[in-house]
């Protein structure tokens, strides 16, 4: 420009040259942009076997959780092997009592998924897939749609939050390890060690504030089989801050939705919900954390789930009953049972005068949660029935199918076998260990104490918040016979 | 274009010319080549010893069994060097440091620097070595005290001490001997004994930062495996596989419950894998296929799923299939034999198999519930379904992903061929031949010495009742600790019941396996 040749021509045409710059850089940026879409976000179906049946479709079929809560796979395999003093016990992620089947690469309730990289997110079956064991050698008989009752849930959560805190969570030492076990591309290792792996340390960070409430000392912990989903709805989706509430409450069972449909009834322990399309809907975004990516996509599965859990029948009981002593007893449960476990009050709002079971749950939510968590909901472009928008008055009367499966009882779990729900609360156990998968028929329920159940199990106390195992008294001064026979019935339910 | 180039080039090498007329300027630019072309030689030097990775590798899979490399070098190899001065080093921390590697039962083939087992790589500029699958699956047999060993491959490691080789490693890695100081000097000598010489780069760089590195390592498997040697030692012959296994997963060992830890096992013959595939396969019967245990036994020599040598392993695997044992070596009483063979048809033959190479059986390669066998229960408890199923996690990512792992209720029943080489007997080497097999366990012996290598054809095993061979301590085998019972398999059914002469005609038909 300095040169002889002042501004003179503007020529008319550009010089050629950067007309091939502006190509090369438009190719660039296609392939660039191509790439980050492959590596990031192109999705890939999961493989034949995964939806082969409606079993294996709800046990390992994702539900679209990979895209926001999905932990790069190779993070996750690596974590129990970095930080396994972070674990409730030897056994890597076996060890959170998850239902885990032999030969499967991940447990029951985890999806891997191809969204740009392998992921791991979680399914309902994570928390409704059953664990039992009929003798101490035996192996243990997954039921699906079962309140998973041995999961601890709470202790995976505090893992992935403080593996994230832990110094010792950085590329080069998830790296070493990820490179023990397979060979990524240097693009993958790229990718890993520059986006994935800091990524997913702040988003598992993040978390943390919003866990707050299963770090304090002053709360028992939720302990195996049991969440406080009514506090998670809280904290994640409505991001308020924390209250001294704990509402942890058991894993329901899943089966035989169709129950719910009839009229009147409501949803979840306390009936806080309308019905069985609006529970799974807001558990399923619970797990998703986010709104779907596509809702036609999300509640066409949702329909699916909801179709098939309404015909999923309770499992049977597995040991021998006594068929004779178990029509006795349905005398007895007709009589003293039925007006409330087998009429028209089942599923419906009842006060908790005259039941007086813990009440920490019901005090965990209010009628402003359920209007703000279903504008939520419908901001997401989601149409459903949705929470009560009332405050809580009491627990529902729950039907009783497959209950022998559904230990320990009451919506807290407080007492460990139907035996002891027969006795005066004075005498149910004061504590107990929950979440062992060895099932005791002599008391109808699991076993919860001796050394295998110590050990696996988690500390229940009846003493602490929400933990309590008062009232229910019905049944309690029945005579031994009318007891034994009515236990042998609800064997049969 | 082309012409702006031309005059760009013409401009630049005008500058040049203008810039060269200085001489100072010419000697300095002389001066700073050298020294660069230096550093280009030296990183190109660099690039090549550091991106190396050459095995030693033999054309015969018998010989590749022996001393070829899997890949195990890789991720967990001993510089080789290192490894060959360690006994000068921290020799007291073996069994007997006069003996040296070999008083750990390793075995030394004439005008070999490594014993059968250990195979050699060169790995980022070093030489480096480590264990294969020979270290546990072969050993030797001597007619007399006098005579010659005879090394059988394939057969059970029965004299290796493997428990010994940990506790040494992890001893010398604390032992402050474990530094260049006494390290390098020790490596600079025995190269100079061998015609080599340790260079300046070796000296000063190289075996500095692998010495750091080595012990940096050792103390880490130390950590996680300390917790598993707690207990009475293992023995020659023996391993606590599966605990070993959870070390992989990094498993806090201290945690596990009690009645999971210290499971020693013998280790297994590996011939005739053929007819074996689909076997329930391990002393518990955990896995029904050949490769997926191969390759999980793979582990124990320090591959990975991002290292294994595939192609090694599957030379080794296929030779494997259809490698048979030796025959038994001395006469054979043929009439007595044939009255064993009417006693085996009748008691053994339906979990054991036809004979010694016809497998067929109902319950050959079966589980029998620990009920029913009555055999020690350590080895079983030890697998826990924890385990199993995080095996089902190992290989991902690959299509031979580990999908056969399975927690069992009892031991599986094995074909016995070569039978008589497999002493001592039952799945913890609890009984040292066969005929103390086919007495109740109240008349087998209560103890006894294991790894000798000298043979005892009347009762079929190896001898046992003697402390110490050529000087070398045996090892006391006591069936009252933990993991070590030799009750079980007894019984009518067992044979145990049998008269002495029914007895001693089924040893000997069980010779001819």
């Amino acid at each position: 420009m300095n040169t002889a040749n002042p501004v003179a021509a503007p020529s008319k045409r550009k010089p050629r040259w950067l007309w091939w710059l502006l190509l090369a850089l438009l190719v660039l940026g296609a392939v660039v942009g191509f790439a980050a879409w492959y590596k990031f976000f192109r999705e890939e179906p999961q493989p034949d076997w995964v939806t082969a049946t409606p079993e294996m479709r709800f046990k390992y079929g994702s539900i679209g959780a990979e895209n926001e809560a999905g932990i790069p796979y190779w993070i996750f395999y690596v974590l129990p092997r970095m930080f396994p003093e972070k674990l409730p016990g030897p056994g890597g992620y076996a060890a959170f009592g998850v239902a885990w089947e032999q030969g499967q690469e991940l447990p029951v309730g985890f999806t891997k998924k191809v969204v740009g990289f392998p992921r791991v997110a979680n399914t309902c079956a994570t928390c409704h897939t059953a664990s039992y064991r009929t003798s101490v050698d035996g192996e243990p008989t997954y039921v699906v749609g079962g309140p998973g009752h041995t999961l601890h849930l709470s202790a995976f959560f505090r893992f992935l939050v403080d593996a994230a805190k832990d110094p010792r969570f950085n590329a080069d030492n998830i790296m070493r390890e990820i490179n023990l076990v397979t060979e990524l591309s240097w693009l993958d290792r790229l990718i890993y060690r520059y986006a994935l792996i800091p990524i997913t340390r702040k988003r598992l960070m993040e978390r943390e504030p919003q866990f707050e409430w299963i770090y304090r000392d002053d709360f028992p912990d939720w302990g195996r089989g049991r969440d406080d989903g009514m506090n998670l709805t809280k904290y994640f989706m409505l991001e308020l801050p924390m209250d001294d509430s704990l509402g942890a409450t058991d894993m329901p069972s899943v089966w035989n939705l169709k129950k719910y449909d009839r009229p009147g009834t409501t949803m979840n322990f306390a009936g806080d919900s309308h019905d069985a399309y609006s529970v799974i809907i807001d558990s399923a975004l619970g797990l998703m954390n986010a709104a779907p990516k596509s809702n036609e996509d999300f509640l066409g599965h949702v329909r699916w789930m909801q179709e098939y859990l309404s015909e999923l029948p309770p499992p049977k009981y597995p040991f021998p009953v006594d068929a004779a002593l178990a029509a006795a007893g349905e005398s007895v449960f007709t009589r003293d049972c039925a007006a409330c476990h087998a009429s028209a009050i089942t599923g419906t709002r009842q006060p908790l005068a005259g039941i007086d079971t813990d009440r920490a749950r019901i005090d965990a939510w209010n009628a402003q949660h359920a209007i703000a968590a279903n504008r939520v909901v419908t901001e997401f472009g989601i149409e459903r029935k949705g929470l009560v928008e009332e405050d809580l008055i009491g627990y529902n009367p729950p039907f009783l199918d497959g209950l022998w499966l559904r230990a320990p009882y009451l919506h807290n779990g407080s007492v460990p076998t139907l035996r002891d729900l027969l006795r005066p609360p004075a005498e149910r156990p004061s504590t107990f260990w929950r979440g062992y998968d060895l099932y005791d028929p002599v008391n109808v329920g699991f076993v919860t104490s001796g050394e295998d159940a110590e050990r696996i199990g988690t500390f229940h106390d009846t003493a602490q918040l929400n933990n309590g195992n008062g009232g229910h008294v019905f049944g309690t001064t029945l005579p031994e016979q009318e007891k034994a026979a009515l236990l042998e019935y609800l064997k049969t339910l | 274009m082309s012409g702006k180039i031309r005059s760009a080039i013409a401009r630049l090498q005008a500058w040049f010319d203008r810039l060269f007329r200085h001489r100072w300027l010419r000697c300095t630019l002389l001066l700073l080549a050298l020294p660069t072309l230096l550093l280009a030689g030296f990183a190109l030097y660099g690039l090549w010893l550091f991106t190396r990775n050459v095995p030693v590798t033999y054309a015969d899979p018998a010989e590749h069994f022996k001393y070829g490399s899997t890949r195990g070098e890789m991720a967990s190899g001993l510089p080789y060097w290192i490894w060959q001065v360690l006994p000068q080093v921290c020799g007291q921390h073996l069994p007997d440091p006069r003996r040296g590697y070999a008083s750990l039962g390793l075995i030394y083939e004439d005008g070999r620097d490594l014993p059968i087992g250990m195979s050699k790589r060169n790995y980022q500029g070093v030489d480096r070595t480590f264990l294969n699958c020979s270290v546990c699956h072969t050993s030797t047999w001597r007619e007399t005290p006098g005579a010659e060993p005879t090394i059988v491959l394939g057969m059970p490691g029965n004299r290796f001490r493997v428990w010994d080789l940990q506790r040494f490693l992890f001893a010398c890695a604390k032992d402050p001997k474990f530094s260049t100081e006494f390290v390098v000097p020790a490596i600079d000598r025995a190269m100079r004994e061998r015609g080599e010489r340790l260079g300046l780069l070796d000296r000063y760089a190289i075996y500095p930062v692998a010495i750091a590195l080595m012990r940096e390592r050792l103390l880490m498997l130390a950590g996680r495996f300390e917790p598993l040697m707690q207990y009475p030692e293992w023995g020659p012959g023996r391993v606590d596989t599966f605990n070993a296994a959870k070390v992989i997963f990094n498993f806090p060992m201290a945690a596990l419950p009690e009645h999971e830890k210290n499971a020693p096992s013998d280790f297994p013959s590996i011939w005739l894998q053929r007819p074996r595939e689909g076997m329930q396969l391990h002393w518990d019967g955990n896995n029904t296929s050949v490769e997926e245990r191969n390759k999980s036994a793979a582990f124990g020599t320090g591959t990975m799923p991002s290292t294994i040598d595939v192609a090694a392993i599957a030379r080794i695997e296929d030779w494997l299939l259809t490698l048979e044992p030796p025959p038994y070596p001395f006469p054979i009483d043929q009439a007595q034999a044939a009255r064993g063979k009417t006693v085996y048809g009748e008691y053994c033959a339906d979990c054991h198999g036809a004979g010694g190479r016809d497998f067929s059986g109902a319950h050959v390669g079966k589980v029998t519930p620990l009920a029913g066998i009555g055999t020690d229960r350590r080895r079983l408890d030890s697998y826990s379904r924890d385990l199993a199923v995080n095996q089902s996690t190992l290989y991902a990512g690959y299509p031979w992903r580990f999908t056969h792992f399975r927690k069992t209720d009892g031991y599986a029943n094995m074909p016995l061929d070569g039978l008589w080489l497999r002493a001592p007997y039952l799945h913890n080497g609890s009984v040292p031949t066969l005929r103390d097999l086919l007495e109740p366990a109240s008349g087998r012996p209560r103890s006894f010495w294991r790894g000798d290598d000298v043979y005892d054809r009347h009762k079929v095993g190896f001898v046992s009742d003697i402390d110490e061979r050529d000087g070398v301590r045996l090892f006391l085998f006591d069936t009252s600790v933990p993991g070590n019972s030799n009750a079980g398999h007894e019984g009518a059914d067992y044979g145990t019941d049998l008269s002495d002469e029914d007895k001693d005609a089924l040893v000997t038909f069980l010779k001819t396996f």
